[in-house]
């Protein structure tokens, strides 16, 4: 049996450890063949996918609520013909009881920009500058209209809860390949949860392995992460290394109890976390200049710009998948479009492009997958919730999951391409159509699964995150 | 009739064994085709490109591309064209290589059956005899003890041995006493020995093994632990939770720990199984059969009537979305998570599976899913629902109602009195202040001051506001001017206030249920059931009765009486209780036993507890497990009486040290030539935190122990004190021991599983209900054992115990904690590093100083003893170290 001793005292000076050593951690627990309603073993040792793929790591920035696309991503030139005229057609609202017809141009400037010339409105310039970068979907559908069921359709490929999250499903697949930090981690809103809660990272029925670990936005980031204050340095160390004293001598007496040893390995995995994470999590280390391109020197960007900096730090340690979150219905503009949308974009748009920037003049643009959207869009006509007659400074716009856009980039996907569209009016996808079951494929496409077998065993069944039949791998949007 | 079919079935199952060669389709080719083609060639009417798979004539016939198959000639077969192709099933993956291989040698044997095809695919046809004759679907047998040489050895044994040698396996050696007594008080009470009780049974094991045993059985299953443990276990699968859940309100279920109550004393009373059953399916409909109401006559046959009402609790554990979203989807979404749970504890089989369409692999229909629902439906009523409040039962007396009422009207009367005096008291002082103003104002200003505000003239208002010692005169505002007039108007007002209080809180207090309960209703006007097309709540199709699995017909009735004549309410319920325990059901009891023995051994001898079905894992043990239940059920169903057979048993006595023989032969030690290690539950682990330091709170029964988020975002034990926006206030309420109660009474709140649970994989009962607990390892568990503060406060106050009880001497500590943390002495070793940590530790603390930590309330102020510190290290890492949550 290899020294415990020598290994613990090792998880104090950083990054020395053999990989070799690490591998074995909880890969002792894969002896047991699977077997129907059986407990089971699982681990995060890194494992191939079935076949190349170019995506590594995925982190993707959730904006909850459903940022208007025709004001942002989708300029209309309709709207601005048809402003404060009747809609022509049908709408298909969510909440009747502010619906009106009546058409509203987007007040914001949109205009072109990088080689590619895509176009985007003024509310997102730094986003502008990496049009280049990103595929801009345009032609987002999910197709029902209210927040839980489209935001279980983008994580968990159903409109009902209970199922493992994207995050769980590629983490389940390949595993991590940094054994000192969790394999999916979640970073939250000081501002509060997204609709749904814990939900957005749960590993469902996957095994808890799976669920996303919630670093969160204040300290303590991570829980039960530092020792205790009468449990500090040396002292920490005494209690780590009698505690190995006990389990060596409880083991010697168990020869092959597999899960004595996985247990030891994780304890002794928890002890490297709390200098590993803490690493990670400790931004002092970045230049000026770096935390300047995420405004962490500005207030306004200082919160979501650290997050972000923190998410490229995980990724670059090996983390396989890290999602982000703004606040509860910060994007869900039913009123005040005019004065809400602004602030939430400035919120966002300088640290989500710097992620971009940084990641890929790292190198790690390639291989890691970065995604922004929220669940859904808006409707091309005004919603007056607060039934103030012609005061477009209070109106908004009423959900729609039936044409919407979001940006991918890295990993894979084309840089500077726009995919898809909505109908002139931008109420509906119309033109490459992409589902969110289609989404799914391509991206585990990309990450080099098998879709039809990255599947789990339960009550008898095997259970995927793709699972209807009509998901396609959009190849259009593949570089 | 019965037997010929039961006969049938044994010997198709042996004709199978020794001629595996030959494929059929019956046997081999339908369940492929059932599984993957049935749902859009033959099931349900549906019959695209006009085939229909479902029988050989069928396929030889085939649809709009011509026939199929063609006997004999592989190549020349569609069917084998369009699934070697991948193109069908469509859009689904194609079908495994082995699956097609059986299909195309089938064909080319010339595509034989094993008996003539049905003219007709009636209902009767619903299922082949292959599918009948899934081995838990049998009859339960009454086999014959295996002859073994020892002649008086334990039937279990005589079971498993004959396994064991036929694999050239035997028993490894008996246990030793302190493994014995500490796996046995796990296993039954869920808590681990005290030091005194191990001395003790070691003493009276080496005068006298059998008597000493016996001896600690009895006292471990007449502890009330006992129930809290087992209790625990059937409230996993009956998915108890005191939260709706669904929704992420998830609004409290104030009254759902009754059920648990019910449940815990139902185990420590060794209610016999079968009638524990019953309560739960159909209590309502008992308590109405027995005549007990809420007003009966008598203290015991009101509280037995509470009780039959609570017990039906197990029908609204699921989760209920419908107190905040009543829609029609989420009430069906209650019911089928019902139905899961039926399906789960009283039959061991996935039947929610058939809610959509026929279960794919086993013999339940669709049509028998919503037969098995009908039992349930006039409860659940659909249309005129009742919400989570809605439904909840008084328990309360008429007489108490009475007695509320008059004293009701005592307090209005107070209430009364005081609205004259207050009126009285606002003219006083409103004459008052008008006599300090000009007399050319005082009538008008008086008048505007007892105009009701919105009659009040532009002058009126002006003249108030000019006013303002009037205009503000109100009842909220008099104790002002006690001041201005020196009077005591507002506390002889708080007086007779708080005297209508008292007299209020008099009132008898108005006790719930949780409870299912039926509306009684005319037959014409109860709630009709169908089936759901496709499980779609907005598409009924074919109207269905209440009864059983379909495919049992052949060996007992399935069908249920729609309605009882004696009973207001339907009675299906009781009916159908009676129907499953009756004692020949071949489900419930090997279901039941199967738990039990998993709870023993780590493992079921079906290690698939919840799915007896084709994709379950077959028996390891079959005739052990039918001479289980049949015991089981002729010693009366006693739970208590089967855990004795079951630890007396040498299977069970056995060490469970692994050796490399043993592991060749049998790895995943399914024959029992040992016992297992298992890692203690959740719950487990905590009460033996709470044990071990001193600290645990034996109460029993009650409302549950709160949870809370603290500031650090964990769920712990505490009342939740945050504002309405959901932020901390900062205030603590004490708990005074509450929160040291055993973990079976802490709140299961759906979304706010306790940081301890979550982690060590409690189930969060979402799901709704949980089958088998999975038993992880990751590294939170680790970071939560080493770091976090609740730890930490078990560490200190099982120090301040051992201070307490041996003093300051390092040695004698380390010896006591050993045997607290372990139940044995400890090796000279380690007492030797023990003292020698503790030593170091505390020099440690001498130079930095520590306090004791606190999870919640108050921050201690002053610096806790470096000695106390020192020894709280060694405790801390006792219980985080393999040994504590390990039970060999």
């Amino acid at each position: 049996m290899h020294s415990r001793r020598r290994f613990l005292s090792a998880s104090y000076g950083m990054g020395t450890i053999a990989l070799a050593t690490l591998m074995k951690e909880q890969g002792l627990l894969h002896a047991s063949p699977e077997v129907a309603g059986a407990p089971r073993h699982f681990d995060n040792l890194p494992k191939p996918p079935h076949s190349f793929g170019k995506a590594k790591a995925m982190i993707s920035m959730f904006m909850q609520g459903g940022p208007s696309h025709m004001d942002l991503f989708d300029p209309k030139p309709m709207l601005d013909k048809y402003d404060g005229k009747d809609f022509p057609g049908e709408v298909k609202y969510d909440d009747a009881a502010g619906a009106s017809r009546e058409v509203m141009a987007s007040p914001w400037k949109f205009s072109k920009h990088g080689e590619s010339g895509i176009e985007m409105s003024e509310l997102v310039p730094h986003m502008g500058s990496i049009a280049d970068d990103m595929t801009l979907i345009r032609s987002m559908h999910t197709g029902v209209n209210n927040h839980g069921q489209s935001i279980y359709a983008l994580i968990n490929g159903t409109i009902l809860g209970g199922r493992p999250t994207l995050g769980s499903w590629i983490t389940y697949g390949l595993g991590s390949e940094n054994s000192d930090l969790p394999a999916y981690v979640a970073l939250t809103d000081p501002r509060g949860l997204p609709v749904l809660g814990v939900d957005n990272f749960s590993n469902g029925w996957l095994p808890s392995l799976y669920q996303g670990t919630v670093v969160r936005s204040k300290e303590p980031r991570i829980l039960n992460l530092d020792a205790p204050m009468s449990l500090q340095g040396d002292a920490q160390k005494r209690y780590l290394q009698f505690v190995s004293r006990l389990n060596d001598s409880h083991l010697q007496d168990r020869p092959g109890e597999t899960d004595l040893d996985a247990r030891i390995q994780s304890f002794e995995l928890a002890a490297r976390m709390q200098t590993a994470a803490k690493e990670a999590l400790d931004l002092s280390q970045e230049s000026e200049a770096t935390k300047r391109l995420y405004g962490i020197d500005k207030p306004e960007t200082q919160e979501f710009g650290s997050r972000c900096l923190i998410a490229r730090r995980l990724v670059e340690r090996g983390v396989r998948f890290v999602s982000l979150f703004t606040g509860n219905q910060t994007w869900d503009h039913h009123s005040s479009l005019m004065t809400s949308l602004p602030a939430a974009c400035k919120y966002v748009d300088q640290p989500a492009a710097a992620l971009v920037i940084d990641l890929k003049q790292r190198g790690l643009l390639d291989s890691t997958v970065v995604h922004w959207g929220g669940e859904m869009g808006r409707l091309p006509v005004i919603q007056n919730r607060a039934g103030v007659k012609n005061d477009r400074t209070k109106v908004g716009r009423d959900h729609n999951t039936y044409g919407f856009s979001m940006w991918v980039a890295g990993g894979g996907f084309k840089g500077g391409h726009v995919h898809g569209a909505t109908d002139e009016f931008g109420h509906k996808a119309v033109e490459g159509v992409v589902n969110h079951f289609d989404y799914h494929a391509t991206l585990l496409h990309l990450f080099g699964i098998d879709a039809n077998r990255l599947s789990y065993r339960r009550n008898g069944l095997e259970h995927k995150l793709v699972e209807n039949p009509q998901a396609r791998v959009v190849s259009e949007i593949l570089a | 009739m019965r037997l010929t079919h039961f006969f049938s079935a044994w010997c198709l199952s042996s004709a199978m064994a020794w001629s595996a060669d030959t494929v059929s389709f019956e046997k081999d080719v339908r369940p492929i085709l059932k599984a993957h083609c049935f749902h859009c060639h033959g099931e349900d009417g549906e019959t695209k490109g006009g085939l229909d798979v479902r029988l050989r004539r069928f396929l030889e016939k085939g649809g709009e591309s011509g026939p199929a198959i063609v006997a004999g000639k592989a190549a020349e077969s569609h069917l084998l064209e369009m699934i070697t192709s991948g193109e069908m099933p469509k859009g689904k993956p194609k079908l495994p290589e082995k699956d097609i291989a059986t299909i195309e040698r089938w064909i080319a044997a010339g595509a034989p059956t094993l008996r003539p095809e049905p003219e007709k695919l009636g209902p009767e046809h619903q299922f082949t005899d292959e599918e009948r004759s899934l081995w838990s679907l049998q009859p339960i047998a009454r086999p014959a003890i295996p002859a073994i040489d020892a002649g008086s050895a334990h039937p279990i044994d005589a079971f498993i041995a004959a396994k064991l040698s036929e694999k050239q396996l035997s028993f490894s050696p008996e246990a030793d006493p302190e493994t014995l007594i500490r796996r046995a008080s796990f296993d039954l009470t869920g808590l681990p020995p005290t030091p005194e009780e191990v001395e003790s049974f070691v003493a009276a094991s080496s005068a006298d093994p059998a008597a000493a045993w016996q001896a600690l059985l009895d006292r471990l299953l007449a502890s009330p632990a006992y129930g809290e443990r087992w209790g625990r276990h059937w409230l996993d699968i009956a998915g108890y939770a005191d939260s709706d859940g669904f929704t992420e309100k998830d609004p409290e279920r104030k009254y759902a720990y009754k059920y648990r109550d019910y449940v815990v004393r139902s185990m420590n009373d060794d209610k016999p199984f079968d009638q524990f059953v019953r309560e739960q399916v159909a209590g309502d409909e008992i308590a109405l059969k027995l005549g007990l109401h809420a007003d009966s006559p008598t203290p015991a046959e009101r509280e037995r009537y509470a009780e039959l009402l609570t017990a039906t609790g197990f029908l609204r554990m699921a989760p209920d979305g419908t107190a905040t979203q009543n829609d029609l989807l989420t009430r069906h979404a209650s019911i089928a998570a019902t139905m899961k749970i039926v399906g789960t504890t009283l039959y061991g089989l996935t039947i929610a599976c058939a809610e959509c369409h026929d279960h794919r692999y086993d013999p339940i229909s669709q049509a028998d899913y919503y037969r098995l629902r009908a039992v349930f439906d006039p409860g659940f009523d659909v249309k005129t629902w009742r919400t989570p409040p809605g439904r909840l039962v008084s328990l309360q007396t008429k007489e108490a109602k009475a007695e509320a009422a008059k004293i009701e009207a005592e307090a209005k009367k107070i209430d009364d009195a005081r609205l004259v005096k207050q009126a009285a008291f606002i003219d006083e002082v409103l004459e008052k202040e008008l006599a300090k103003r000009d007399a050319s104002i005082r009538d008008a200003l008086r008048t505007a001051y007892k105009t009701v505000a919105k009659d009040r003239t532009p002058e009126q208002v002006k003249l108030l506001k000019d006013n303002p010692s009037v205009n503000s005169l109100s009842a909220g505002s008099l104790y002002l001017y006690d001041t201005t007039y020196k009077t005591k108007h507002a506390d002889t007002l708080k007086q007779m206030a708080d005297e209508a209080a008292a007299v209020r809180a008099t009132k008898p207090v108005e006790e719930f249920v949780h409870a299912f309960t039926e509306v009684p209703k005319a037959p014409e006007a109860v709630v009709a059931s169908h089936v759901l097309h496709r499980g779609d709540p907005e598409s009924p199709k074919d109207p269905v009765g209440p009864g059983e699995l379909s495919v049992l017909a052949g060996s007992r009735p399935v069908e249920i009486a729609a309605e009882d004549p004696a009973l207001p309410t339907t009675g299906r319920r009781l009916a159908y209780a009676e129907a499953i325990t009756d004692g020949s059901h071949p489900l419930l009891a090997r279901v039941l036993v199967n738990r039990v023995w998993m709870h023993h051994f780590g493992k079921g001898l079906v290690a698939s507890a919840a799915d007896f079905g084709v994709l379950g894992e077959k028996p390891s043990h079959p005739e052990l497990l039918d001479w289980l239940a049949s015991q089981f059920m002729a010693r009366g169903w006693s739970l208590k009486d089967l855990h004795r057979t079951i630890l007396s048993s040498r299977t069970w006595r056995q060490q469970s040290r692994r050796d490399p023989e043993r592991e060749r032969i049998d790895p995943d030690n399914r024959l029992l030539s040992r016992q297992n290690v298992r890692r203690l539950e959740a719950e487990t682990l905590r009460d033996s935190l709470l044990a071990v330091s001193g600290k645990l709170n034996a109460a029993v029964g009650g409302a549950p122990v709160p949870v809370m988020y603290n500031e650090e975002g964990q769920v712990v034990i505490g009342v939740d004190t945050t504002d309405t926006a959901g932020r901390q206030t900062g205030k603590f309420i004490p708990l005074n021991g509450e929160e040291y109660r055993r973990s079976v009474y802490v709140q299961v709140r759906r979304t706010r599983p306790l940081e301890m649970f979550a982690a060590f994989d409690a189930p969060s009962m979402t799901d709704p209900n949980c089958e088998i607990r999975p038993v992880t390892t990751v590294s939170p568990q680790s970071l939560l054992l080493m770091n976090n503060t609740g730890m930490r406060e078990h560490a200190q106050a099982f120090a301040t115990r051992l201070i307490a009880e041996c003093g300051t001497d390092p040695a004698r500590q380390a010896e006591r904690a050993w045997w607290l943390s372990y139940g044995r002495r400890p090796a000279p070793d380690d007492v030797k590093a023990a003292v020698e940590f503790i030593q170091a530790q505390t020099e440690h603390y001498r130079t930095h100083p520590a306090k004791l930590d606190r999870v919640s309330g108050p921050a201690e102020k002053d610096n806790a003893a470096p000695e106390l510190m020192g020894l709280a290290a060694l405790c801390h890492a006792l219980m985080s170290a393999n040994g504590f949550l390990y039970v060999d």
